[in-house]
């Protein structure tokens, strides 16, 4: 077979809950075919995942896993990395867990470019609690809790890691699991925090009153509304507008990550160094 | 847990574990080969269950065993495979055409008629 | 025991025993009158290799300390009433995934913004349930400046025993209050770490979650071969989420026999000239220092009054409580709440005729005050 996951799975645990043609399950291949393609040992990685169906993730993957409350991933994750910054954490929620209540904590997340990998599995609604909107849900589309229509604006997410700071964002859809394994392993092996967002697919809970009631239905709707990166930026404002654009759209190697630098503060109260000052940083605000 | 299994019943280029299998037309939809259709099954969950129709048509691209997300469908590997005295297909206007009649089956194994 | 002798605040004190009790990590956000401890703590955790980290909030503070904990470390938060609020859901948390942590809790003027800078003892029933669900809080307090120290020192080690987040209640008063304390010395403290168990088997052989109806869960270290699964769930003997009927039961049934049944070696209390008292007075944290002063008074003028004070507050001390209200008529509970702790005694004496003196407007409660109460109603 083209990959043998049993070594990286709990068995005891399968099948996976989550529903048929979920997205989810091929991005946890996706995610395990990386894993093993960076030789990285079981024991020397971290999966924190937060509340909702990709919130589940953690439990399937045979690796140290934390599932935590609602939106707090990253909060915990910050705490799991500082107290053994040599070994990997990468963080697993979906859009309302790390848009909605875990806002805070993904934008500070990537300000403090602390170095883990957060991939936000985005389907577009709330999925385990049944079709509630989430800060993605498009304009217009039925939801539970908006039965009229959706009012509520979107976010982007990449752009508002790119705002926050993050020094890795990329974006890619489950509809091509060898490309969605490449990007993880660059946003696994970047120093720093790396967001990764994965469009994915929910025809149970948005796709079913949303005219996706098919598994294949809402993944030719995400095909739709995503576009590499190379073709997004020839396109005019207009053309852009109902697009994606898929690939890596920031890497900056030049910010230093936040172990590194708790380090130094480490290296000032051992009196190894002098305290830290604004001449030590390029950017003064 | 004894449902999950990824060993080959007998040097086939693909195969698939039918306990596992959602039957969400995925794997159907991304084979290029028209290796793979859904057939009627009273006993699952949605009615369906995959089905390997023409193996002899697979060319291991391994997009089925990608896209699956519940370890459904599995593809050989090349080397073990050529070991066994077997090989992969190469890709036809036949079999594409055949993936095509497929799809527009909604999924759908031809012989089973249109859905 | 051997002591030294130092010149401190309770706030920097808890801070110094978080330190000298094994912690490496601090997660936190500034809330007044609480923030000295995140100020001396981040001088001293990585000066000795540990983290000290400013998180964005209150919660984010404690899930970093949850977080640091789950790899195995000695992890210490601080805060005061609001910030406790915050903290609620992840108390729980760490509650039901049965890992060990210290919080320590500033008391300040409640609810909500309230009085930020006075002092007020209004989270007693607050740490019974931070959280909701079924649990069993330890919380103590610390009702001198020394006790400031030796408290967050025995948290650590209850936290480590029992597997739960410990609360160490100070108020504002003894937070902020300098002065002479008499505390043990480090080679005392450390002699006295009692850190977590850890199974020492194979991998394949351990499950975190399976233990005694009694005990407690053990949670090896993360990074060191044995992978298991931390949630908020329900969960099986590996931490895997299950919704099984008696997995459920006997899970909730053991987060309260492991304390409940215990309690002998969580329970602290202090009986101050209470061998021939015929009035006990019932007070804890810095009320409990005045109190004193106010029993040297009342006893010059006659009155044999004593003090009884709780020093863990919950599992509240109900049998010795009961032991004294059984032969003693005259009882007052005296606090800055509204009788919060009041009605545990009550429940613990099966009486309704306890007294109260409740001060809830900032100020701290003046021995003359309890003498007047006293004589008043007794």
């Amino acid at each position: 077979m083209a990959f043998n996951y049993e070594k990286y799975l709990r068995l005891e645990k399968m099948p996976t809950l989550w529903c048929w043609g979920c997205g989810d399950g091929v991005i946890l291949k996706a995610f395990v075919r990386a894993i093993d393609k960076m030789g990285i040992n079981q024991d020397d990685i971290c999966v924190v995942s937060g509340i909702g169906c990709s919130g589940r993730f953690s439990s399937y993957v045979d690796f140290n896993t934390v599932h935590t409350t609602h939106g707090r991933t990253i909060a915990y994750a910050t705490g799991i990395k500082l107290a053994r910054p040599e070994k990997m954490v990468v963080c697993v929620a979906g859009d309302g867990d790390a848009l909605a209540i875990g806002g805070n904590h993904t934008i500070h997340g990537c300000r403090r470019n602390i170095d883990m990998t957060m991939i936000i599995i985005n389907n577009f609604i709330y999925g385990l609690t049944n079709s509630q909107t989430s800060p993605t849900t498009p304009q217009g589309m039925w939801t539970v809790s908006q039965k009229a229509g959706n009012i509520d604006p979107t976010f982007d997410t990449c752009n508002l890691a790119i705002a926050a700071g993050a020094s890795f964002v990329a974006r890619e859809t489950m509809l091509e699991p060898k490309k969605l394994e490449k990007i993880l392993i660059k946003a696994m092996q970047h120093k720093g925090f790396s967001m990764m967002e994965v469009l994915s697919n929910c025809h149970i809970n948005l796709g079913r009153k949303n005219k996706m009631v098919s598994a294949m239905e809402n993944l030719e709707w995400i095909d739709s509304i995503s576009i590499s990166k190379k073709k997004y930026d020839t396109m005019t404002e207009e053309e852009q507008l109902n697009l994606l654009p898929l690939g890596v759209l920031k890497q900056d190697l030049e910010v230093r990550e936040y172990c590194d630098m708790y380090k130094e503060i480490q290296k000032v109260h051992q009196g190894e160094r002098k305290k830290i000052t604004q001449d030590d940083f390029v950017k003064k605000i | 847990m004894g449902t999950f299994t990824m060993e080959n019943p007998g040097d086939q280029p693909v195969w698939v574990n039918t306990d596992n299998c959602k039957a969400c037309d995925i794997c159907v939809s991304v084979c290029p080969s028209g290796v793979l259709a859904m057939r009627y099954e009273v006993k699952s969950t949605l009615g369906a269950m995959i089905s390997v129709e023409h193996p002899e048509a697979c060319i291991g691209c391994q997009e089925c065993e990608l896209s699956c997300p519940d370890f459904a469908i599995y593809v050989a590997d090349r080397k073990e495979l050529k070991e066994a005295g077997v090989s992969f297909a190469k890709l036809t206007d036949d079999a594409k055409a055949r993936q095509e009649a497929i799809k527009a089956n909604n999924y759908y194994s031809l012989e089973q008629g249109a859905r | 025991m051997a002591t030294r002798e130092v010149i401190s605040t309770g706030n920097e004190l808890a801070a110094i025993a978080a330190v000298d009790a094994g912690c490496k990590f601090f997660g936190g956000y500034p809330l007044t009158p609480s923030s000295e401890v995140m100020h001396v703590v981040s001088d001293l955790l990585p000066a000795i290799g540990g983290v000290a980290i400013q998180m964005e909030d209150e919660i984010a503070g404690i899930c970093a300390v949850i977080g640091a904990a789950m790899v195995g470390q000695r992890a210490l938060t601080a805060t005061s009433g609001p910030g406790m609020s915050l903290k609620a859901e992840q108390l729980g948390l760490a509650q039901m995934a049965e890992v060990p942590l210290v919080c320590v809790n500033v008391m300040r003027g409640g609810p909500s913004t309230g009085l930020p800078t006075r002092v007020s003892q209004g989270d007693i029933l607050q740490s019974k349930n931070p959280s909701h669900g079924d649990y069993k809080s330890i919380t103590l307090c610390a009702g001198s400046l020394a006790e400031c120290y030796t408290e967050v020192v025995r948290a650590f080690n209850i936290a480590d025993r029992f597997m739960q987040p410990v609360i160490v209640l100070l108020d504002e008063t003894i937070g902020h209050m300098h002065g002479k304390a008499d505390i043990p010395t480090l080679e005392e403290v450390q002699a006295g770490i009692v850190p977590r168990k850890k199974f020492d088997g194979a991998p394949e052989d351990y499950f975190p979650y399976e233990c005694e109806h009694d005990e407690p869960a053990v949670l090896n270290p993360m990074y060191e071969g044995y992978r298991y699964h931390f949630t908020g769930l329900h969960h099986d003997k590996n931490g895997y989420p299950t919704e099984e009927i008696e997995t459920c039961r006997k899970l909730i049934q053991r987060l309260d026999d492991k304390v409940a049944l215990h309690e002998d070696e969580v329970e602290s209390y202090e009986e101050f000239m209470m061998d021939d008292a015929e009035v006990m007075i019932i007070a804890y944290g810095s009320v409990s220092l005045a109190a004193k002063e106010s029993i040297r008074h009342l006893r010059a003028d006659g009155i044999k009054a004593g003090l009884f004070r709780p020093i863990t507050i919950w599992p509240s001390p109900a049998t010795k409580i009961k032991e004294y209200t059984d032969k003693i008529k005259n009882v007052i509970v005296v606090e800055l709440n509204i009788g919060q702790f009041h009605s545990e005694v009550q429940r613990a004496a099966a009486r309704l005729d306890i007294e109260g003196l409740f001060k809830v407007n900032g100020r701290p409660l003046s021995p003359h005050e309890i003498v007047s109460k006293v004589k008043e109603v007794f």
